[in-house]
Formats: structure tokens, C-alpha cells, sequence
């Protein structure tokens, strides 16, 4: 079941403020791109919504329950890293399988399920091959399955196509957004490319430079032309990586 | 698998060999009696039980400190002071300690061959705990994957080679200090032939049991280590 997921007052202080005060709301079922200049605590913020690290200030809110940060049990979350992040002495299915496991589902179960998120995946075929000998686009693609697998409230995505060339990456698109569209789930995903974030996102988030807010929420429904959405964003990052050169020393 | 693989997978020349001069060492134990030259068997029931106590004992106690300084940072710390001082401490030091301890009974050489390969094996399964990918691991958590559940598909599985490795090193030292052991003291064994034939001034009798030693050694490295890391490559 996707989930709603709300960002309340939500700052991060590392060593200087990184995010000083971001709030947002995501209903279920939507599709959020997440934009800013480089080091504005992108995957910062999406750590904290993952309860992967804790918050200075605020709360985020899944369905209007807290997440507490190492306190894994309350919530199904499915993260797809920059890296893959597969076992690799696992096969691809056995490694979909494993994150099964905690859902209390028998053997068997585990394996039929994840045979058909790696076929929904485009994997078919190659679920018992070893992540070594499947290419970096292929792996990618396992570790979304994964994400996939378990049927997460709310599905995070850190960069997941960075390592990709332009083709891989534009395939990838195409079928993340194919994914979202037969499943339904709640996605999040972080991106420094504003083409991806126009051509897969329905909601657009605009961080500002470091210690970062909101800078513009856009809800990317058809309604404003794809060019000059473009464009516009691609203003508003320019402005921001300005001002977090020229501003506070990093 | 054709043939071919199998032979080569088994050594087989090299076993051959090695069947050859066991056949001829018995002949000539046979022949000149056990005194100068003890028989195939009794020395490898010898040197098996030091091997099989005193390394095996450390290997144990080894995965021991792996599991404890993977449950525990603490841990972790105090067991790195210990393999420092223990990796610092020279072999006659517990020859000696041995010697008082255990006097002449085959206790001797094992413990000394426990205490010197212990901070091998331990140093490298550490080390391997160490190197685990926090990354996997935090992918574990995210997973709601169990403690045991990480130990199991994420800790054992990138630790293994260190363990492997660790492994391969120690049982090398341990073949060389159970001998070095065993001319203290001991009154069997190879050390303890081999210091009695320099005292008959048996010169050739030295140097065929070193010949036999590098023997063991090159055997059981190409025939556990070698195959044992690679069936761990299986998925590279
Ligand atoms: N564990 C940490 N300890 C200290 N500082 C950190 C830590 N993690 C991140 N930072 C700092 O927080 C800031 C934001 O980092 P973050 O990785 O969230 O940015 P980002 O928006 O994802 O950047 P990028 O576009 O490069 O991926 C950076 O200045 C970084 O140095
Ligand atoms: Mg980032």
C-alpha cells in the first residue's frame, strides 16, 4: 500500500547547517522529483525520510507516523542507492529473495516473488546469474526489483542512474516510470538532472543552496510546456549554485 | 568436467609423486628401524595431533574474537591490544614458557603452536570483520534483515577469504614452529629427529626431512588452500 509521506520542519546540522527547514507533503502515489545544486543535503534529507539518520529538527511523517531513525520495524521502505549494493556472492534472485525474509513469507514465496519483480525489471532470464557477471545497467535494474520486492509504503531513490551512460539512463527512465505506473507506489527520487526530473516526476522539488529550504514546488501535470519548465528550473539551480558559492563559507 | 580438469584439479602428478616417496620412506623405515627414521604414519599421527590441537585450538579461538569483535566495538579494541602484544612475542618465549609448563609431554609444542598462530588466523578474520562493506550492511538495515540474517548472508560470506587466507598462513607457520618446538624437550617427532641426526652427525637425514616438510607444505597448499579459495571465487 503506498503511502502518504509527510516532511515536517525537517534541518540537519552536520558540522555547519546543511538543511535548515524543509517541509513538504507527498500523497500517496505520487511521483516526487528532488532537484538542488550540489551539496545541498539531497541525500541527506532522503536518509532522514528513510530512518537511516536521525534529524536535528522536525519529524518526517509516513501515513501520520513518525519515522524513528534506526528503528526499522514500524515501516516497509525500499531504498535504491547510487551504488547497487547487491550481494555479490548472491545471484541476483537470491539476493531479491533475501530482503523477503523479514516479511515472514516461506521459501518458495520468496523465490516465485522474486523471479517476478526481476521479470518486471526486464531480468528475466538472468535471475541466476551473479551481479560480477551482469552489466552496471542490469544490476541497477536488480536493485530496484529489490526495492520493489517487498512492496515498500514509499520507495526512495538516491541518484539511482548516475553510474549509467545517457542510454542506459533514458531506458531506466522509461521503465521506472512504466513501474510506478502499474504499481502505484509512493516514489521519491533524487536528481541533479532536471531533464529526468521533467520527463518522470508529477511533483518537482526545488531545493535552495546550503543551509537549504524549499525554493519552488511544482507540480509537473502537463499544464506548464516542457521546455519552458525546463528552462525556468534551470535558472533557479543556476541562481542557487550562485549563491551557495558566493554565500556562507562551506 | 573433462578428465583432463580432474586430473589437473586433483594434482594427480603431484600426488603421485608424493605416493612414491612415502612408499619409499616406509621401505627405509623399514629397513634402518624407527629410531633413525620412524615410520610415515607415526609421524604423521605426530605432527597431525600438534597441527590438529594447537592450530585448529587457535582457528577456534580465532572465529571466537572475529564474532566478538563484530558484536562488539569494545571488544574489538581490547582484542587488537592482545593480537599486538601476542604478534610481538617471539617464538622461544613460549617455547620456553611451554617447557616449564607442560615439561615433556607433546602439550609442549602444541601450546607453543597455538600461542604463534593464534594472532595470525585471529589478526586476519579481525580484519576481515573490519572490511565488511558498511554500505551492505546498512542496505541489511534498511531491509529489516535480522542480526543473524547479516552475520549469515553479509558478515560470513566477506569475511571467508580473510579467513581462508589467515588460514594458509598459519597452518605454514604452524608446520615450521612445531618443529622448531619439538627439538626442545620433546623426545619424538620431527624436530626431535632432526636434532638427532645432527648430533650422530647424520647430515643427510636433516636435509631429507626438510625435503619432506616443504613436501607437506607445498601439498596441502595446493590441495585445501588453492581449492578452498577458489571454490570461494565461484561468483567473482
Ligand atoms: N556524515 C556527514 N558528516 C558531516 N557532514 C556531512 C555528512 N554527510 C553529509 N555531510 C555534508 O552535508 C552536505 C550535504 O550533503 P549531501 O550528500 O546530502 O548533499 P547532496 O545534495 O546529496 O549533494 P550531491 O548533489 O553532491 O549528491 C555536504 O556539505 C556534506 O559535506
Ligand atoms: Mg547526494
Amino acid at each position: 500500500m503506498a503511502m502518504k509521506l509527510q516532511v515536517v520542519g525537517v534541518g540537519k546540522d552536520y558540522l555547519i547547517p546543511v538543511i535548515e527547514r524543509v517541509s513538504f507533503s507527498v500523497e500517496a502515489g505520487e511521483f516526487v522529483c528532488l532537484l538542488g545544486p550540489n551539496g545541498c543535503g539531497k541525500t541527506t534529507l532522503l536518509r532522514i525520510i528513510g530512518g537511516l539518520e536521525p534529524a536535528t529538527r522536525g519529524t518526517v511523517l509516513l501515513d501520520d507516523r513518525p519515522v524513528v531513525a534506526g528503528d526499522a520495524h514500524s515501516r516497509k521502505v525500499g531504498v535504491v542507492f547510487q551504488e547497487d549494493r547487491l550481494l555479490p556472492w548472491m545471484t541476483l534472485a537470491e539476493n531479491v529473495a533475501l530482503v523477503l525474509k523479514p516479511l515472514g513469507l516461506p521459501a518458495a514465496e520468496r523465490r516465485a516473488i522474486a523471479r517476478r519483480h526481476l521479470g518486471l525489471a526486464g531480468l528475466a532470464g538472468f535471475e541466476d546469474y551473479y551481479p560480477g557477471r551482469t552489466s552496471g545497467g542490469m544490476r541497477q535494474r536488480a536493485a530496484i526489483a529489490r526495492a520493489l520486492a517487498i512492496e515498500p509504503d514509499v520507495l526512495l531513490m538516491d541518484e539511482p542512474f548516475g553510474a549509467l551512460d545517457a542510454q542506459n539512463r533514458r531506458i531506466m527512465q522509461n521503465e521506472v516510470r512504466r513501474i510506478w505506473k502499474e504499481t502505484r507506489r509512493t516514489i521519491l527520487f533524487v536528481t541533479h538532472s532536471i531533464e529526468e526530473a521533467v520527463a518522470i516526476g508529477t511533483t518537482l522539488i526545488m531545493m535552495s543552496a546550503r543551509p537549504s529550504r524549499l525554493r519552488e514546488t511544482i507540480r509537473n501535470d502537463g499544464r506548464i510546456e516542457r521546455a519552458k519548465l525546463i528552462d525556468d528550473l534551470n535558472t533557479m539551480i543556476m541562481e542557487e549554485v550562485e549563491r551557495q558559492q558566493g554565500g556562507a563559507p562551506s | 568436467m573433462s578428465e583432463r580438469d580432474l586430473a589437473t584439479r586433483l594434482h594427480l602428478p603431484t600426488l603421485g609423486v608424493t605416493a612414491v616417496i612415502v612408499a619409499g620412506w616406509s621401505l627405509l623405515s623399514w629397513r634402518y628401524g624407527a629410531y633413525v627414521l620412524p615410520s610415515p604414519l607415526s609421524v604423521v599421527r605426530g605432527v597431525g595431533e600438534i597441527l590438529l590441537v594447537g592450530f585448529g585450538g587457535a582457528v577456534v579461538i580465532a572465529l571466537l574474537t572475529g564474532l566478538a569483535s563484530f558484536l562488539s566495538p569494545r571488544a574489538r579494541s581490547v582484542v587488537h591490544d592482545f593480537l599486538a602484544v601476542l604478534n610481538a612475542t617471539s617464538v622461544f618465549v613460549w617455547i620456553v614458557i611451554s617447557i616449564i609448563w607442560f615439561g615433556l609431554s607433546n602439550w609442549a609444542p602444541i601450546f607453543t603452536t597455538f600461542m604463534i598462530t593464534l594472532p595470525v588466523v585471529a589478526s586476519n578474520i579481525v580484519e576481515g570483520v573490519e572490511n565488511v562493506d558498511r554500505r551492505l550492511l546498512e542496505m541489511g538495515d534498511v531491509y529489516r534483515l535480522s542480526g543473524r540474517e547479516k552475520f549469515r548472508a553479509i558478515v560470513i560470506p566477506s569475511t571467508l577469504p580473510y579467513l581462508v587466507a589467515g588460514m594458509k598462513v598459519g597452518f605454514g607457520l604452524a608446520l615450521k614452529v612445531s618443529v622448531v618446538a619439538e627439538i626442545f624437550g620433546v623426545t619424538s617427532g620431527i624436530g626431535y629427529i632432526m636434532n638427532y641426526s645432527r648430533e650422530i652427525l647424520a647430515t643427510q637425514m636433516v636435509f631429507v626431512w626438510a625435503l619432506v616438510m616443504i613436501l607437506v607444505m607445498m601439498v596441502t597448499d595446493k590441495l585445501v588452500f588453492d581449492s578452498l579459495s577458489r571454490r570461494l571465487a565461484r561468483w567473482r
